[in-house]
């Protein structure tokens, strides 16, 4: 009961809540405590509701680093990284002379390395340890084709300014998590980098090791005819600065970039049954009409939703001449059985339409540029011709932000093949009068974005398909996941780390057993077709995810592409991450 | 999954020759004396959340017999045998029992609140009322719908087997039609021209259809304010009540700045000898705590 349906979270990577607490630990009649350190939270959050732990005998859930008090008669699960201050933690509840907790079950997100692994046997934890095991999901299955590492500091790690002495060992971290990732899908990929950053390589390389040391204990990767074509791409933020900055007008890349949506919750005011208050929604893929929505152009999101109101409305025979807002306050008094899908109805509705009460502000104008120097060209197609006339009024206006205005200089600079020049980028600056934000512009170099001399984009793939005229650009790596599904990526630009496999021609029957607990689904979906996992080093767009489902839907189901990075970006936090570049290491973080 | 107990033991039992090992004065059974006598109000408050959860399972129960007892009466004209209940009975048994169950949810909430008053929102005993509270209350608001779906299902069979029965008659219904017609409660407005055995036989049965439709809409209404309630109680909850983030996140947020400042500064400035014996005293506080 309560528990969520529906295609939530990775079509064929999210554990199911009972892949987390196997088969022993689960008695009933017991309840237990769960304990989380940060990490395993956010990875627990994304695949399990309150209800799903509690379904597996939970009754509360604590983090790891906070003050506790004891629960003896309790037993605790304790899922958590293999790092030193979990298991430091761990071992602290079991040092006194009273324990915290009446026994430990210990599920690792990862291998735990041998030091610790020794702590903990020398421990008094050890003497009532009933469960130790290694789960080996050290990523976040954000959508069904979306994962993150939750590591907002990424871009900073890999291209501050100052020297990062414990790189080798993030890049090592952060192969052994895209390995889990690959693992957990049953996958073994050939692995490609874009060729020309260090890290690129670095990594790719690093990748294939842990990889190759995961299929050693877990055969059953990569097998399967198709599985052969699998491909996994390494790629950097740089190669496409314009993504992340672009005013987007899809429901979900708008509504992150110009509202205030935290940790993917929305909350909005409304008169419910009650009183008018705050309503706190999780956007997330439990919601059906979200994943309907999310990548829909927005002028079309408002209609479907009136459309699908009036249907359920009709159906429920509900009359209601003009389905709106209001109105749903009263059918909720009238029909509050239907309760839930009224209040996604009403979530949505206020949604898009607090997109575009901030879009008519001044932003139609500002897209309109946007678009025309992304693509080198006005919706008709004509080349632009002088394109500092049309950013100077921009710059000029006082009621366009200091963050609009830099992302309409990037996109100027990006335009300028050759470049800018030292003088006409202080000029801008100055003009747009952003100096205190001006560091987020050179900062962009560090990511090997050439702002002065210039630099050529990868040239494009011709797209046939109708647009917006706001919504002309596609993201590059769109045309990268193509070329790739299509064998035509090139081999110079994307090397193999190294030459992929022959195709396996003895096909060995999948087990069930392994990796693939959908969460509602049944074994018999578990996906034999060919994988692209796109990996961006410093962040994904949301304009990049959406590509993803994109392409997938475009080869019929023939491929699915996966896409993920560290964290996922909007506008915003993009260039806050630039702004830090040049800093020191905040200790707060 | 990798098992790794087996490791463990191992470990444990190679460790147990080494002098580096942490005297274990006490025992395992004498440390688990040593703690805190259980909560008894945890035991309670469990309890009482596993009753709830059977009640909640047993509506369940109780809509599945409904659904038999709607399917029995839809295909048959005649009454149900004795020992089985028909469906207005079922009914009225599923609205005393969300009704009871509800009032234990309030209950429940009034415990946590009394808990949180007298002991503070970090108690673990007061979270855990709390966890349970919302997700029985989500429960019970699942099955509430469920009921509603199943009445809504068995209308929607008797207006099709209505429907079917007029064409038998020759009288084809449009849909909206239709609805009008029952809900004015005019359906016998061609019982004049019913002649022969069938058309005698499709009027029978469409009089029972509609004779049940009328039941079931005197249910559903009888029992909307148990869904207007269980609603209110959903609605103040919140919508991002079933996140796992937030739930961990929610616990005292003061004590937490305290510890995240103390490890602040172990983490951070380790060679500030000024902060070093903060973090010592720091550290003995944490004892005492």
């Amino acid at each position: 009961a309560g528990g969520s349906a529906g295609c939530s979270s990775f079509s064929a990577g999210c554990p199911s809540p009972s892949a987390f607490f196997v088969l022993s630990v689960k008695k009933d009649g017991e309840w237990k405590v769960l304990i989380v350190d940060h990490m395993s939270m956010r990875i627990l959050s994304s695949c399990c509701k309150m209800s799903d732990i509690l379904a597996e005998g939970v009754t509360i859930v604590e983090d790891i680093n906070k003050r506790r008090e004891p629960i003896s008669s309790l037993e605790a699960i304790y899922l958590i990284s293999p790092v030193e201050k979990s298991v430091h933690a761990l071992i602290n509840d079991f040092k006194d002379a009273a324990f915290t907790y009446k026994a430990a079950h210990i599920f690792f997100t990862d291998t735990c390395p041998d030091g610790l692994f020794t702590e903990i046997g020398r421990a008094r934890v050890a003497k009532v340890i009933k469960t130790l095991k290694e789960i080996n999901v050290a990523f976040l299955p954000y959508e069904a084709q979306v994962f993150s590492l939750d590591d907002p500091n990424s871009l900073y790690s890999f291209y501050s300014s100052k020297p990062n002495k414990d790189k080798d060992k993030m890049i090592e971290n952060l192969a052994e998590q895209i390995a889990t990732l690959c693992d957990t899908l049953k996958e073994y990929p050939a692995i490609r980098y874009r060729k020309g950053p260090e890290d690129n390589a670095r990594l790719a390389d690093e990748v294939y090791q842990r990889l190759t040391a995961h299929k050693a204990d877990n055969p059953s990767m990569g097998e399967g005819a198709d599985k052969a074509r699998s491909q996994l791409l390494i790629v950097d933020r740089g190669f496409d600065p314009i993504s992340p900055i672009l005013h987007e007008l899809t429901f979900q890349a708008m509504a992150y970039d110009l509202l205030d949506i935290k940790q993917d919750i929305y909350t909005y005011q409304t008169t419910g049954i009650g009183n008018s208050n705050d309503r706190e929604v999780l956007l997330d893929e439990d919601d059906e009409l979200w994943v309907q929505l999310r990548h829909m152009h927005i002028a079309d999101v408002t209609k479907k939703v009136t459309e699908l109101l009036r249907t359920f409305c009709e159906s429920k025979r509900m009359c209601t001449d003009n389905a709106n807002l209001k109105d749903l306050s009263q059918m909720l008094k009238k029909m509050p059985q239907y309760q839930k899908e009224l209040s996604m109805y009403s979530t949505h509705l206020h949604l898009a339409e607090a997109c575009m009460k901030t879009f008519k502000g001044s932003l139609d104008k500002l897209c309109e540029v946007e678009q025309d120097l992304a693509m080198g060209a006005n919706a008709e197609g004509e080349p632009l011709k002088d394109a500092m006339k049309s950013i100077v009024p921009v710059l000029l206006n006082n009621e366009i932000g200091a963050y609009e205005k830099i992302r309409i200089i990037l996109l100027y600079i990006f335009h300028k093949k050759r470049g800018i020049g030292e003088e006409n980028l202080a000029k801008l600056i100055q003009h747009a009068n952003i100096q205190a934000d001006s560091n987020i512009i050179t900062n962009l170099q560090n990511l090997g974005c050439n702002i002065i001399a210039g630099q050529t984009l990868p040239e494009r793939r011709e797209r046939t398909e109708s647009t917006y005229q706001l919504s002309r650009w596609a993201p590059i790596i769109k045309d990268v996941m193509e070329n790739a599904i299509e064998d035509k990526l090139d081999r110079k630009q994307w090397p193999f780390i190294c030459d992929p496999a022959p195709i396996n021609t003895t096909q060995t029957a999948v087990s069930a057993r392994f990796g693939h607990w959908h969460k509602n689904k049944s074994p018999t979906e578990y996906r034999s077709g060919p994988r692209l996992i796109i990996f961006v080093i410093g962040g994904v767009s949301q304009s990049e995810m959406r590509s993803a489902y994109e392409v997938t839907r475009a080869t019929d189901g023939k491929w699915e592409v996966l896409i993920g990075s560290s964290h996922i970006l909007t506008p915003t936090s993009f260039l806050n991450d630039l702004k830090s570049l040049d800093q020191v290491p905040n200790p707060d973080c | 999954m990798r098992d790794r107990l087996r490791h463990l033991h191992q470990v444990q039992s190679d460790s147990e020759g080494l002098s580096s090992v942490e005297h274990d004065h006490l025992s395992v059974h004498e440390a688990a004396t040593a703690s805190s006598p259980p909560d008894p109000y945890l035991y309670g408050v469990l309890q009482e959340a596993q009753q709830i959860r059977l009640e909640i399972q047993q509506i369940q129960n109780e809509i599945s017999e409904l659904k038999d007892a709607n399917y029995q009466a839809l295909n048959k004209i005649s009454h149900p045998a004795e020992t089985e209940r028909d469906s207005n009975a079922i009914g009225v048994a599923i609205k005393h029992r969300g009704e009871a169950v509800l009032q234990r949810l309030h209950m429940m909430s009034a415990l946590r609140a009394e808990l949180e008053a007298r002991r503070g929102s970090s108690d673990p005993t007061e979270r855990i009322a709390q966890t349970q509270y919302q997700c029985l209350s989500n429960a019970l608001r699942e099955v509430m719908i469920s009921y509603n779906d199943t009445e809504m299902s068995h209308r929607e069979a008797c207006k099709q087997q209505i429907q079917r029965q007029m064409e038998v008659v020759g009288r084809e219904v449009g849909e909206e039609d239709l609805e009008e017609m029952m809900e004015s409660g005019e359906l016998n407005v061609f019982s004049t021209q019913v002649e022969g055995k069938t058309a005698r036989s499709a009027f029978l049965q469409t009089e029972s259809r509609q004779k049940e439709v009328l039941e079931l809409e005197k249910r559903i209404e009888g029992i909307q304010e148990l869904f207007l309630d269980v609603a209110v109680l959903t609605e103040e909850q919140g919508g991002a009540v079933e996140n796992i983030q937030k739930s961990v996140q929610n616990t005292e947020v003061i004590i937490q700045d305290a510890v995240v400042q103390l490890d602040r500064a172990t983490t951070f400035d380790k060679s500030n000898p000024f902060k070093k014996l903060f973090c010592c005293c720091s550290f003995d506080h944490c004892k005492i705590l």
